[in-house]
């Protein structure tokens, strides 16, 4: 059992994490997210869609 | 006999009792392994001896049940985030921030992040939950992070940048707003800001696209450390620092020092000074405190004061200059104050629950009552009778200049009965006994020292 488990943690706002740790956590989140096939795509868009283009970003997309 | 504390339960490691007017925390074996490690941590004793956490003595267990215990000290008052101020959930979130970096050097870390977790003593934050810290495992991701968004940053990012007010949203859902929930909220120049960019917008994106994904070990494995979570921390705590509140929310542009509030201050003051002179009291709620003129005096004769107002402004300023006295700020309409909420309606006890004063001040306060709440004068001196002690009482007549403004445009049939001078006399029959009083504005408003009948 997690010593952590009686709280969800949430696991997009886990992998955030990393980014939020400045640019040694983006290469951390990079190597993370390289071995998740879907991850790797949803975050990536993620990540592009939020630094580049914000107001493109649709509400509950 | 040992009483479980209602509102601690959900960690299974550590939870706390009540046993003869103390306040015990008892550990199962996990957690007294956690408490022995933090015990020793230079952190903790350093933080504990500055008053940031609270003090813990290793206790025997009462209950034979526990793999250990420690006792705290009984907090005067317990208050929830959302009878908070903005400068108060501030204080807090900081608090947290700080206590997280500083745990995180020393090789622990706080596995959770919620303002149920801090207490106010004296106008400054305190740190109550020891079963929060834990000895950090290289790799972990900060698991308290997205809690700390819903509890601490988007309350004050709500009020500080939309102009709402956070206590009526952590009164309904102490969980706090979700990511997405912020994000509808966030309008404007400030959703494009870095910081909503970040914590709001991508950790909603991210929270829907990766829900139920196992994230940790991948994490763990790409080398993620606590430089990391203190990076982030450093970036949150330079945020939380900056926000103030709105300038166009509620109470907040509008404050102005009322002519009213300082009339007859000073005969209001002695008058107070006599009935505190007058016996030892513990603890003395103040109802409209406004600036806590009145429960600085009641500080000064060495009680705790409860200064409960519903103007968050006015409170915020006051919890600024407290400056470790012996004030406790309620933020709190008195017509509808905090119920009983959580698990069983028993995890968070109404406001009137934790307060037991020895002397109630209502000053300035019943005709704000009975003529802008509309509350029947009876049922008002029924509830300053529920508190089942003396009440230092501001009459204010029909003839006072202040009546005349909140019943412009009322008329006689709106109004409840008991009102005069000598309806309201017949009322407290029964239910107070006059000690003292005393006239005031030429006999429009009189001050009343009343003892329980």
């Amino acid at each position: 059992m997690s010593i952590f488990g009686y709280l969800d943690a949430g696991s997009g706002s886990l992998l955030l994490q990393a980014i939020l740790g400045g640019l040694a956590g983006i290469a951390v989140a990079f190597r993370a997210f390289k071995s998740r096939i879907t991850g790797k795509k949803a975050v990536d868009e993620a990540i592009a869609s939020t630094a580049d283009e914000p107001e493109q970003v649709t509400e509950g997309s | 006999m040992v009483r479980p504390d209602p509102g601690s339960f959900r960690d299974p490691a550590s939870h706390v009792v009540f046993h003869e007017g103390r306040v015990l925390r008892l550990f199962d074996e996990r957690g007294l392994e956690a408490w022995r490690a933090l015990s020793t941590a230079p952190f903790f004793s350093r933080e504990t001896a500055a008053g940031r956490i609270i003090e813990s003595t290793p206790v025997e267990d009462p209950t034979g049940t526990a793999a250990g215990a420690v006792e705290h000290p009984r907090l005067p008052l317990i208050t929830y985030p959302y009878e908070w101020t903005f400068g108060m959930l501030k204080d807090a979130a900081l608090l947290q921030l700080d206590l997280l970096e500083e745990a995180l050097r020393d090789g622990f870390t706080i596995k959770d992040a919620t303002p149920f977790n801090i207490q106010f003593r004296n106008g400054r934050p305190v740190f109550i939950d020891m079963g929060s810290f834990e000895p950090y495992r290289k790799g972990e991701p900060w698991i308290g992070y997205r809690q700390f968004t819903r509890q601490f940053l988007f309350p004050l990012l709500m009020h500080a940048w939309a102009g709402i007010p956070f206590q009526p949203w952590l009164r309904g859902d102490p969980e706090g707003p979700t990511a997405a929930q912020m994000r509808s909220i966030l309008r404007g120049r400030k959703r494009l800001n870095t910081a909503a960019l970040l914590h709001v917008r991508l950790q909603a994106r991210m929270e829907d696209r990766l829900r139920g994904s196992a994230v940790r070990s991948e994490l763990r494995t790409a080398g993620f450390n606590a430089e990391l979570i203190i990076a982030n921390v450093r970036r949150l705590r330079k945020l939380v620092a900056s926000l103030a509140p709105h300038p166009s929310g509620a109470g907040w542009a509008g404050y102005q020092e009322c002519a009213h509030v300082g009339r007859d201050r000073d005969t209001k003051s002695e008058f107070l000074e006599q009935i505190l002179d007058g016996g030892h009291f513990t603890t003395v709620l103040d109802l409209g405190a406004n600036d806590g003129h009145f429960s600085r005096i009641a500080a000064r004769k060495g009680a705790l004061a409860v200064a409960v107002d519903g103007d968050e402004a006015v409170l915020d300023r006051l919890h600024d200059s407290i400056a470790g006295q012996p004030i406790a700020v309620v933020l709190a309409d008195l017509t509808n104050p905090s119920p009983s909420l959580g698990w069983r309606l028993a995890e968070r006890p109404g406001l009137w629950e934790r307060v037991d004063p020895d002397l109630v001040i209502a000053y300035g306060l019943i005709h704000h009552l009975i003529y802008t709440a509309s509350i029947p004068p009876t049922s008002v001196l029924d509830w300053l009778r529920e508190f089942d002690c003396p009440v230092a009482l501001e009459f204010v007549t029909p003839d006072d200049e202040m009546v005349e403004v909140l019943t412009a445009n009322k008329e006689e049939p709106e109004l409840h009965p008991g009102r005069t001078e000598a309806e309201f006399r017949s009322l407290l029959d029964g239910r107070f006994k006059v000690e003292s009083e005393r006239p005031l504005g030429g006999g429009a408003r009189i001050l009343f020292h009343l003892i329980p009948a």
